[in-house]
């Protein structure tokens, strides 16, 4: 594991994985994702890096290590948080709006 | 005061109006093509009703009162203001039972048979944009309720008079001295208002639905120069969500419809100052 990610966060989430709601609708353009929420009936402008984190969960389940792993290639944090904190915040926010969900682990299937 | 129930065309729209204001229906009828007005109709969506007061107040001002199937949803107005009731009054019935429609705040113009949609909170000049353009070549669909019909995503004419408030009253008269206006109603809740009747060739077509193109977002500023800048789309789809009457009760349907007209359409914002610059702009975007 890159030294960088080894937090004990990221080190207790590496093994949950996230994926995008089953209520979700959305459209990616140009970098920003729109999301209507069949749960609430919201819809939800993603812009930045929310936005990133979204299409990569659309493109297929990831886990918050995977992710901020994948971050450092792909995106450019302006926030100047590091990778692992911009991921933790943005997956808490995608979370409390329901637009994500943990995918279940293969003993609880 | 004897009443009296006519027929109005409204689009896709039939709305029975009874009414003793024999002065209102005067002025509908030199707003409205005589086509669109009749005696008998064998059906009508709307049944409305522009009646006087009642109560103490009759008597110390003349008032009328506006009712849906008999429903009285406002407040009366002074009767000056009777058309103006009548106007805002049908806006209201069209956005509260017409749901086979995915109902979006906005004025829609037409041009090369693509639809330019406008939604425009208060002030933006939505309104004073859509009058200036349909005198300079566009075809005019609704100054105020974009209707999308569901299944195609095609915007459904709502050719209707356009209501023009205050300073865009004196400017229109300047800008399309040939068109046909009501007379002013003063110290309304909007300031002073007026109608301006639909362009014949706008009235002519109104069976005729067309597919979005652009989605536009006007501001009016003083000294602006007119300018169209990109604006994105997901946030334009949010703004278009939150300036409909009904897109919650549409659902998931109402979000597929909207994304789908959103891909198929260019979405900017514009800023305008003077109006003969904002119609230049907007016809060089449909020409290309």
């Amino acid at each position: 594991m890159n030294a960088a990610l080894s937090s004990p966060d990221m080190a207790a989430a590496e093994g949950e994985t996230w994926r995008v709601a089953g209520q979700a609708r959305w459209r990616l353009w140009e970098d920003e994702a729109v999301v209507y929420n069949g749960r609430t009936g919201d819809t939800h402008h993603l812009a930045d890096f929310a936005a990133w984190v979204f299409a990569a969960l659309c493109r297929s389940p990831a886990s918050a290590a995977g992710l901020a792993r994948e971050s450092l290639a792909s995106v450019e944090l302006r926030s100047g948080e590091t990778p692992e904190a911009a991921i933790t915040r943005t997956l808490d926010l995608l979370r409390r709006l329901t637009l994500i969900e943990k995918t279940r682990p293969e003993t609880e299937r | 005061m004897s009443e009296q129930t006519v027929y109005l065309r409204l689009g896709p729209f039939t709305a029975a109006l009874t009414t003793p204001f024999a002065e209102v229906v005067e002025e509908l009828k030199q707003l409205y093509p005589a086509s669109f007005f009749q005696d008998r109709a064998e059906f009508a969506d709307f049944h409305v009703a522009l009646l006087p007061g009642k109560g103490m107040h009759r008597h110390l001002r003349k008032q009328a009162r506006f009712l849906i199937d008999g429903q009285e949803h406002f407040k009366p107005l002074p009767a000056d203001q009777a058309l103006a009731l009548v106007e805002w009054g049908l806006n209201y019935a069209i956005a509260g039972l017409a749901h086979h429609y995915l109902i979006v705040h906005a004025a829609a113009v037409e041009k090369n048979g693509r639809v330019a949609i406008l939604p425009g909170s208060p002030g933006a000049g939505k309104s004073t944009l859509t009058a200036g353009l349909i005198h300079r070549g566009w075809r005019l669909l609704s100054d105020e309720l974009a209707l999308i019909r569901r299944h195609d995503g095609k915007v459904v004419p709502l050719a209707r008079p356009v209501n023009l408030k205050n300073q865009s009253i004196d400017l229109m008269r300047r800008f399309a001295p040939g068109a046909v206006f009501s007379a002013p109603a003063f110290d309304t809740v909007k300031g002073t208002v007026a109608l301006m009747r639909a362009p014949e060739e706008s009235l002519a077509r109104v069976d005729e639905a067309a597919p979005p193109g652009w989605i536009v977002f006007p501001q009016w500023r003083q000294g602006d120069p007119a300018r169209l800048s990109p604006f994105s789309r997901p946030a334009g789809l949010v703004e278009i969500a939150h300036n409909s009457m009904n897109y919650s009760l549409h659902g998931e349907d109402g979000f597929e419809l909207l994304a789908g007209i959103f891909a198929d359409s260019f979405c900017y914002r514009f800023s305008y100052g003077d109006l003969n610059e904002a119609a230049s702009a907007m016809n060089a975007l449909a020409a290309a």
